[in-house]
């Protein structure tokens, strides 16, 4: 086959596959919740209330398309198209079986580091395009949350490119054969997972949106599919932070040779997803200067840290080298 | 030939703003439509008018963050090229963990200084 | 059981005797009361001298200002010689060390409604202030913001006084045209100015922001304007009134028997723990010894109802804190409990079970399986509970040094039962002067040191387990007898004879139809509710209706309390705030 061809079915592939994974994820998030509270959740529309989904495209569709008019147009209908560009983006140097990436980079975590950087505008943006308190106030916090974890989290993978010798992300799954970094980079693991979850502002660290405080934060004055896009970003968004928590530290595809090598890396995301959503499920909200405290005073040094002490592993151990 | 490579990017790219743009064009073209009010054309604020505007200045601590972000940033970006020459001169002999340890000790140094200046205080 | 008090051995006691003492001339009258309370009428010239002796000088000191309220008197029958008054303003003092309340009575006259104001001697006298104003057009000199408090801002008339209409069918069809809407909700819109706040300080602007009346953190309608700088809270301003239903005048237009279901829906999340103080206040007017099993049932059912309420406080205080799953374990849990209080009761939430003199009906058959497999089932539920919510290292962080006041500022604002409490002052209504014989109950009162949102929660869950041990007890110990008073005043009516005799029929189609006469007097019955000191104060003049109902609840004077102690605090510290205090909007609002 061409192979130009070749890679257009696997991005159409991957990018379909994305964005039904999203639909579905709102459905599972939503059940498991329920099972977590002793709820039943959405279970009238089909089998185990499944085609919850569709009724919720639909409905979602035909609200009305509403930009207030008393905010920035241009960039309150920009604001929720970048969270979806970025994230969907972002699973461009994604491997998740070995062939079956759009592009294996070489530089293939500066790429997903940069993506999510870019990812904060989208609520900075809303926030601030909105022109309202709420929607400013949950804006700003992004902004703040996000400044800070971005560092942790590009500092926690130094450890992994150490260990790696290399930026390529088929390449760190390659290395893990011998043993998943999640044993060496343990500290790696724990920060990078915090700071993800922090990038991602889910629950526990919503703080954007901190319903009890802010209403809706940042997205208060959303509607529509407008308000959707962000819904499904933010899927997309837990989505992509657990394939790379598998792909750094769990050995991406790797597994038992009689599983395929794509289910092998789904299986190890959809149990991060879950441990994802068990977390929301059980832990209050930190205060924001609490969140950005403790990142600074704990993560931070963690961070410098774990690169030292891995750098001087590896020194000592002689030279090991990977590939 | 190199830039051959990148194609896939452009491909996903134009996939991802398509997407955008269709959803976003979609969902205008098949939202329904009402008649505006007053009060719908006010931004929320738990059903009340609210007072002010919402652009006003905002306290400068978060812009502290913002500044302390982008020097630990830069740090990150000039530790990437050290991991990844890490083994190439251990190859070659040279102890390489050494200037690390200073550049990160003396952003260490920076960092305590911060704290113990009350930059990340916010509550204070 | 507290007996009528009278006028010769009142006069006798220390309170009074230093008064007439110090103030001999500004006494105009020791008026007798069915609750014995000491009732002190003053000059209106002399009061704020008279209260600020009480609070400062006096060998006793009463540094609680528990009530302030008013009577319009103007179509008052059966005044007997109490001084001439068309408007009685009444102070009510409490000595929380000693239980011993005191109230002073003002009289005034039509053509002069004003009275010194006395915020500046007890800072909790701003909002009960306001309320007079609102609800009686009588001013208080020297208050800083002399504004209505629950009615709208656009509202004609005070609705307390006799000539207000009490049902909307007096006041003309209601319509709501668009201008009219308009100026409704800008007369809404907060302006720092007329608050005395500034818009901007030497290095920011404030943003002023609305939180309430539709916002998922405040529990219902309320407004919380809040003054900040960046996420800081620089002041808070409560806006209540949005749940405000008149329950003080439907009390003067309902019969003795027929207000008690209203009282359900003041603290609607604690059933009986409202119907309680009304009725003791009446048995206290009519003379009435309520019998032992009645009593106990009230004790039993006060006690589920407590932990009621105390289940859904738990679960809305860590959902506030941003903790989604434990409010569903714990609804689940009340909802067994409310399946209790349906088979003793017939309904869950507003009971309506406590009668003048006893209680509605005799507990069902099988009420004790009921009960003790809840009694059971509850510990276990708790212990899992601490380590879900209590434990958890993020709730510590967020409610910990939040909030926090000390004893002295708790007594200074009103604060009564778990917010005193969570300060180190083991008070306890039940244990001090107990009513309802509570004193026959073995039960500690959970106290904690250091008065903040975390110490509250800590009062709150000890509370529960005491409660269940009361229960527990209650059921091991459930004396047999009349579940009523056999008193020709209580109701209903006992209707076993109605079919033999006239005179009984009769009796009983007067009391079903008008209710019964409660004889004249005022008397004020309270209680350790669920959230404070709930009381009722009820005067008769000798009739089937009440002439006044004053309801003084828990949450009001909370309520106020929550501006100085969430200044200088952040946003989410406030929704801790709000959380850890345990209101019900109809509570504060009435």
């Amino acid at each position: 086959m061409n192979p130009t061809v070749q890679t257009l079915l696997i991005t159409l592939v991957i990018l379909f596959t994305l964005l039904n994974f999203a639909g579905v994820l709102i459905w599972v998030e939503r059940r498991v919740l329920a099972l977590l509270q002793d709820r039943l959740g959405p279970n009238r529309a089909g089998p185990f209330g499944l085609f919850i989904i569709v009724a919720d495209i639909i409905k979602i569709f035909t609200k009305e398309d509403w930009v207030p008019p008393f905010a920035d147009r241009k960039l309150f209908i920009l604001a929720p198209a970048i969270i979806l560009f970025t994230v969907l983006l972002s699973f461009t140097v994604v491997p998740f079986a070995p062939g079956i990436v759009v592009l294996d980079l070489n530089v293939g975590l500066l790429f997903f580091l940069g993506l999510s950087s870019m990812g904060i505008y989208s609520t900075v943006l809303a926030g601030w395009a909105s022109n309202s308190k709420y929607a400013l106030i949950g804006g700003l916090r992004m902004s703040a949350q996000m400044f800070s974890y971005e560092v942790f989290m590009g500092l926690s993978l130094m450890g992994v490119v150490i260990l790696a010798g290399s930026l390529n992300l088929t390449q760190i799954v390659e290395v893990q054969r011998g043993m998943w970094f999640i044993i060496p980079q343990f500290l790696g693991f724990l920060i990078f997972m915090i700071a993800g979850l922090a990038e991602t502002h889910r629950m526990p660290f919503d703080l954007p949106e901190a319903e009890s405080e802010l209403v809706a934060g940042f997205h208060s004055e959303y509607s529509s599919m407008k308000f959707g896009m962000f819904f499904v970003g933010e899927y997309i968004g837990l989505t992509l932070i657990s394939a790379m928590i598998v792909t750094l530290f769990f050995g991406g595809w790797l597994g038992p040779a009689w599983l395929p090598a794509p289910i092998c890396f789904f299986l190890k995301t959809f149990a991060f997803i879950l441990f994802f959503i068990l977390l929301r499920a059980a832990l209050p909200r930190p205060r924001y200067d609490q969140l950005l405290s403790w990142g600074w005073k704990y993560l931070l040094p963690l961070a410098l840290i774990n690169l030292i002490v891995t750098g001087a592993i590896v020194l000592m151990t002689g030279n090991p080298q990977p590939n | 030939m190199e830039l051959n490579n990148y194609i896939p990017v452009l491909v996903q790219i134009g996939l991802a703003l398509t997407l955008a743009v269709i959803i976003i064009s979609a969902s205008h073209l098949l939202g329904q439509r009402a008649r505006t009010n007053k009060v719908k054309d006010s931004a929320y604020e738990c059903g009340l008018p609210s007072d002010g505007k919402s652009g006003a200045r905002f306290s400068i601590k978060f812009y502290l963050t913002a500044m302390l972000f982008i020097l630990f940033d830069i740090e990150v970006v000039f530790l990437i090229p050290w991991v990844l020459v890490f083994r190439d001169f251990l190859q070659m002999g040279i102890p390489i963990l050494m200037p690390v340890l200073f550049f990160i000790g003396l952003l260490t140094a920076g960092l305590v200084y911060e704290i113990k200046k009350g930059a990340l205080d916010w509550d204070k | 059981m507290l007996k009528s008090g009278d006028q010769t051995s009142l006069s006798e006691s220390p309170v009074l005797e230093s008064l007439r003492g110090a103030f001999g001339e500004a006494i105009l009258k020791i008026q007798s009361t069915c609750d014995g309370i000491p009732t002190v009428w003053i000059r209106p010239g002399q009061i704020k001298a008279v209260l600020k002796y009480l609070k400062h000088e006096a060998p006793q000191r009463f540094a609680m200002l528990y009530d302030l309220s008013a009577i319009d008197e103007r179509t008052r029958q059966n005044r007997n010689d109490q001084p001439e008054s068309d408007f009685t303003v009444f102070y009510q003092l409490l000595q929380v060390e000693s239980v011993q309340h005191l109230r002073l009575k003002v009289p005034l006259e039509q053509s002069n409604l004003l009275l010194p104001s006395i915020t500046d001697l007890w800072p909790a006298a701003d909002w009960y202030e306001r309320e007079v104003w609102d609800m009686f057009g009588i001013r208080f000199d020297g208050h800083p913001n002399l504004r209505r408090i629950l009615m709208p801002p656009t509202w004609k008339g005070h609705p307390l006084r006799k000539d207000h209409p009490a049902r909307a069918t007096e006041m003309g069809p209601f319509s709501m045209p668009t201008d009219r809407h308009i100026e409704e909700e800008e007369a809404l819109q907060f302006k720092p100015e007329e608050w005395g706040m500034e818009r901007e300080s030497d290095e920011s602007e404030f943003m002023f922001l609305n939180i309430g009346p539709q916002h998922p953190g405040t529990h219902g309608v309320i407004r919380f304007v809040l003054q900040l700088d960046g996420e800081e809270i620089v002041d808070v301003v409560p806006d209540i009134g949005y749940h405000h239903r008149g329950a003080e005048k439907m009390g003067e237009r309902q019969s003795w028997h027929t207000f008690i279901p209203y009282t359900d829906r003041i603290d609607y999340l604690s059933g009986v723990l409202n119907n309680l103080p009304y009725v003791m206040a009446v048995e206290k007017l009519a003379g009435i010894q309520v019998p032992q099993r009645a009593q106990v049932i009230r004790v039993m059912l006060c006690e589920l109802f407590r932990i009621s309420n105390h289940l859904v406080w738990y679960g809305t205080y860590a959902q506030d804190v941003g903790q989604l799953s434990p409010v569903f374990y714990m609804f689940t849990d009340r909802e067994k409990l409310l399946g209790i209080i349906e088979a003793i009761c017939g309904a869950r939430m507003h009971p309506n079970w406590l009668r003048i003199g006893g209680v509605a009906a005799d507990l069902p058959k099988g009420w004790d399986s009921l009960v003790r497999e809840f009694v059971d089932y509850m510990p276990a539920k708790l212990r899992e509970y601490d380590a879900m919510v209590m434990d958890n290292y993020l709730l510590k962080a967020r409610t910990r040094d939040i909030g926090a006041y000390t004893t002295e500022e708790a007594i200074e604002w009103g604060i009564t039962g778990p917010g005193l409490r969570a300060t180190g002052m083991g008070w306890d209504l039940r244990k001090e002067k107990p009513y309802s014989g509570y004193e026959q109950f073995e039960f500690e009162v959970p106290i904690a040191h250091k008065g903040d949102c975390y110490d509250r929660a800590v009062v709150r869950v000890a509370e529960m387990r005491e409660s269940l041990k009361i229960i527990r007890q209650c059921l091991d110990y459930m004396p047999t007898g009349p579940i009523k008073a056999d008193h020709p005043l209580t109701t209903p009516q006992p209707k076993e004879r109605t079919m033999q005799d006239i005179e009984t029929l009769i009796t009983h189609f007067l009391g079903v139809s008008w209710g019964p006469v409660i004889p004249e007097g005022e008397a004020m019955g309270c209680i350790e509710g669920s959230k404070g000191l709930n009381s009722y104060y009820v005067i008769s003049e000798k009739s089937t209706i009440p002439y006044r109902v004053r309801i003084r609840t828990p949450s009001f004077t909370a309520m106020q309390f929550i501006p100085p102690i969430s200044r200088g605090h952040m946003i989410p510290d406030l929704l801790a705030i709000i959380g850890a205090t345990d209101f019900v909007l109809a509570d504060v609002d009435r």
